[in-house]
């Protein structure tokens, strides 16, 4: 076999791989739904567990990390041998941005487009900022770690936007009934509709609340392809970043005949990270993502690869050159941020946002920050579709993070699995039995709008379905006098505050769908002992 | 089963092929039934109080059974090869103890019954309260149902048809087409207790064919008339296997639970209820939907004056 032949070879092994975890990637995204019974497999937040940039982050800002979390210490092995290949051989993010940023890409070099740039500096510097808050307990990095990004965006953006495709258009066909003869079209469209309903989706009609700007940056990132080829991977990935720390002398290392290579840059223009910042020279290992298309495009087969012990300087490797003055400036950058992150009425005072209800188990909120990375698996997984993703409800600082907004599905009795998923634990993992004594906060009764206070009609839908065995909502008879005067008898419901755990099923089937007449706030959270404005009676006892 | 006499057989074909040249309508058909045979049975086991979970589930296949037989038979109901709707209460994610759905074991025993009368099949499904997924197997019911050889169905929320029932309060409501499209809807609630309509019995269940339902509860007896009205009952089957005493319909503890080991199948709608309302202990005053029932005609709430038929089950 030629040189050239094993290069491709090569290339064509590293493609192969890249699309084998895209589609793993995916595969677990999409197996993350309601298992039939028992908990759901470890293996759905398999990705999350070897990203040591979560590991790290979580490390600093929490001082604590779930043990399988210590297989991302695996990665950085590979890395610290191999350079940069989990960007270019692993990352399914990293893998999309190599399709895009291959589309339409000529193969004729250009200096600006395939050299090295100095802006590459960036995300190192990013890095610096983003782990200096994370030494102060600001987890802010993680939500653009790559896999949570792209986690994030499929399950809230991109599924739910093919499943709406797909329920639209077979209940379309269904009510439409066109057909030829005793041929119906929804014979064919219906089973396949069941079959996505049964296996692939679970909540019906699921949506999430703000993908606009989840997709946005998604959409954003993937077009600036088109500026530069994998833009983020380049310059902005903080994960990329930390890898690139670790790959500084690597054992697999690239080398070139300088006699034979005459700078036509043919090996510099299918690049993927803009390694050399000349064409044909000054290689830096840090900025390699191991595409491994540069050896096969020299037409003088100059370039190879060689295996060289970390103390050793040959073949010479080029820097990427951070300044101790920048990321000194970088860090403090992101000390600033956190501090802007924290000056808030909600982060200086015991002031709560009534609508930031956390799923059960989540810790308390400053500690559940320090681990949370909003990667959306908890949200993918919820029974109800109820686990929504945050805008503001909890700060900057706790974008993307879940939260449970009953109107759109509440937290179901007898489930517990957004704490089983949790790669990073900012939801304990409960036992069903503990779930169903966690509060999540409290309802209360609107009486402008419920239906008997507001309008004298009998109702208690909240009552009926109220999970809990004594039922926390209860009904009073009440006499009330109608507008012509005549007393009528009439259920009015009440909250129990010991028994209320704010599931929220009380405000979800209230017929109210715009403003329910009972609605659950974050009052009385378990989570949080400055929270729980209702002294609780019978002597404190929560139990039921 | 009791079986018929030749000339009890002659009697009721030439009954049958007479009323039916009469009318084809069902009212026509009740009035056969109440002509010739029981319209009503009720089966109360006798045995031994104090039963392991294991004699409870054959208590309730026996009770099944002979009410069933009680009444004549399924046949009575079932032409052959026609496809029978078993609705069931599968409103809720509980287990079969906490009484919250109708019984497992009355649900398999109905579907083997119905398949002996000659249905070519038979769909089991509800639109529950809480997770189909998780009240179908909580409730035993899906597992119960798929090997007694019935086709376990999730009412897809999205499939209903608005439908007009011309009711009083309610002229139109999406109601699943599969189950209206079924020869037989053969309805099987469980007596439990409803804060705001007192008891939820058989009427009630009805309230599982159609979305929109939380509309009901602002004039819960009237909707459940113009519902029952639209359904046009043939045959109900009343569990009182366990009944939810308290702090129904979903109830959850099982100190709510009581265990009367009974059921009653008939033809008469109100007069079921009636008798359910007597088995939590109210009077038929209690629960405006049975009064209201019998008002619009739909049955009669003495169901002691019906062809009543008791059966002891030991």
């Amino acid at each position: 076999m030629s040189k050239a032949r094993r290069g491709w070879l090569r290339v064509w092994t590293r493609r192969t791989v890249q699309l084998a975890f895209l589609l793993l990637f995916l595969g677990l995204l999409l197996a993350a739904r309601p298992p039939a019974e028992g908990s759901p497999s470890p293996w759905l937040k398999a990705f999350f567990l070897i990203d040591p940039l979560i590991l790290l982050a979580t490390w600093l800002a929490a001082h604590a990390v779930p043990l399988a979390a210590l297989w991302a210490l695996a990665t950085l092995a590979v890395t610290i041998l191999l350079g940069r290949v989990f960007c270019g051989w692993v990352c399914p993010l990293g893998t999309l941005h190599a399709i895009a940023g291959g589309i339409g890409r000529r193969r004729k070099p250009d200096a600006a487009r395939d050299r090295w740039s100095p802006w590459q500096r960036t995300k190192y510097y990013l890095l610096a900022g983003f782990l200096a808050m994370a030494v102060f307990g600001g987890h802010w990095v993680a939500v653009f770690d790559p896999l949570v990004l792209l986690y994030r965006t499929t399950t809230t953006a991109l599924v739910p936007g093919v499943q709406w495709a797909i329920e639209e258009g077979a209940k379309k066909v269904y009510d439409a009934d066109v057909g030829v003869g005793e041929y119906r079209a929804h014979q064919a469209t219906e089973p396949v509709y069941t079959w996505l309903r049964d296996h692939v989706f679970y909540v019906q009609g699921q949506a999430f609340l703000g993908t606009g700007l989840i997709l946005g940056l998604f959409v954003v990132t993937l077009a600036l392809n088109r500026y530069r080829p994998r833009f983020w991977c380049r310059y902005l990935c903080p994960l990329g970043a930390l890898l690139g720390v670790f790959s500084w002398r690597p054992l697999l290392r690239r080398t070139g005949r300088k006699e034979a290579c005459n700078e036509c840059g043919l090996c510099a223009a299918p690049c993927h990270g803009a390694a050399a910042e000349t064409f044909g020279g000054q290689w830096k290992p840090a900025e390699c993502l191991g595409c491994l298309n540069c050896t096969p495009a020299c037409p003088k087969e100059s370039l190879g690869w060689t295996v060289q012990l970390p103390w050793r300087r040959e073949p010479a490797l080029s820097r990427v050159g951070i300044s101790r003055r920048g990321a000194i400036a970088a860090a403090a950058g992101g000390l600033a941020a956190l501090a802007f992150f924290r000056a808030t009425p909600q982060a200086r005072g015991k002031k709560y946002n009534p609508a930031l209800i956390r799923p059960p188990g989540a810790r308390p909120e400053r500690e559940f920050l320090q681990r949370c990375t909003g990667c959306g698996l908890c949200m993918k997984v919820c029974r109800t579709g109820g686990l929504q993703p945050t805008l503001i409800e909890a700060g900057l600082e706790g974008i993307w993070t879940p939260r449970l907004v009953p109107l759109i599905g509440p937290c179901d009795h007898t489930c517990n699995l957004c704490g089983q998923v949790c790669p990073t634990e900012a939801i304990r993992p409960l036992s069903v039995e503990e779930k169903q004594q966690t509060k999540i906060g409290l309802a209360a009764f609107d009486t402008t709008r419920c239906i008997p206070y507001a309008y004298g009609r009998p109702c208690i839908i909240c009552e009926e379905q109220c999970p809990i065995p004594d039922k926390a909502i209860y009904a009073i008879d009440t006499e009330v006098k109608g507008r012509d005067g005549q007393v009528t008898t009439i259920a009015l419901p009440h909250v129990d505050p010991d028994k209320c755990i704010g599931c929220g099923v009380c405000e979800n089937v209230c017929p109210l769908n715009d403003r329910p007449g009972i609605r659950v706030m974050s009052a009385n959270e378990s989570r949080d002992p400055d929270n729980q404005p209702i002294l609780p009676g019978g002597g404190g006892d929560y139990a039921w | 089963m009791e079986k018929q006499t030749r000339r009890e057989f002659l009697a009721q074909t030439a009954a049958a092929g007479t009323l039916a040249l009469a009318a084809q309508s069902p009212l026509a058909r009740q009035a056969w039934a109440a002509d010739n045979a029981p319209e009503m049975t009720i089966a109360r086991w006798t045995g031994p109080k104090d039963l392991t979970a294991d004699q409870i589930s054959r208590a309730a296949v026996k009770l099944t059974e002979q009410a069933v037989a009680g009444l004549g038979g399924l046949e009575r109901f079932i032409g052959k090869g026609s496809v029978v709707w078993l609705k069931p209460n599968i409103g809720w994610d509980r287990t079969p103890e906490t009484a919250a759905d109708t019984n497992p074991d009355v649900v398999a025993t109905l579907i083997r019954l119905c398949f002996e009368a000659g249905a070519k099949t038979v769909k089991v499904g509800d639109n529950p309260c809480d997770i189909a997924q998780r009240t179908y197997a909580a409730s035993g019911i899906a597992e119960a149902a798929k090997k007694a050889g019935a086709e376990v169905l999730f009412l897809d929320r999205t499939r209903f048809r608005e439908t007009a029932i011309g009711g009083d309060r309610i002229k139109s409501i999406p109601i699943h087409p599969a189950i209206l499209e079924c020869d037989l809807v053969l309805n099987v609630p469980v007596v439990k207790h409803h804060r705001l309509a007192t008891a939820t019995l058989c009427m009630k269940n009805y309230m599982g064919v159609i979305e929109k339902r939380n509309l009901f509860h602002q004039a819960i007896p009237e909707c459940l008339v113009d519902i029952t009205r639209f359904m046009k009952p043939q045959i109900c089957v009343l569990d009182a296997v366990r009944i939810l005493t308290d702090h129904g319909p979903k109830g959850g503890d099982l100190k709510d639970v009581a265990m009367p080991l009974a059921l009653a199948a008939g033809t008469d709608i109100v007069a079921l209820d009636a008798w359910g309302a007597e088995v939590l202990g109210l009077k038929v005053a209690d629960v405006p939907s049975i009064g209201l029932g019998e008002a619009a005609g739909l049955g009669r709430s003495d169901y002691r004056s019906l062809a009543l038929k008791e059966i002891a089950v030991s």
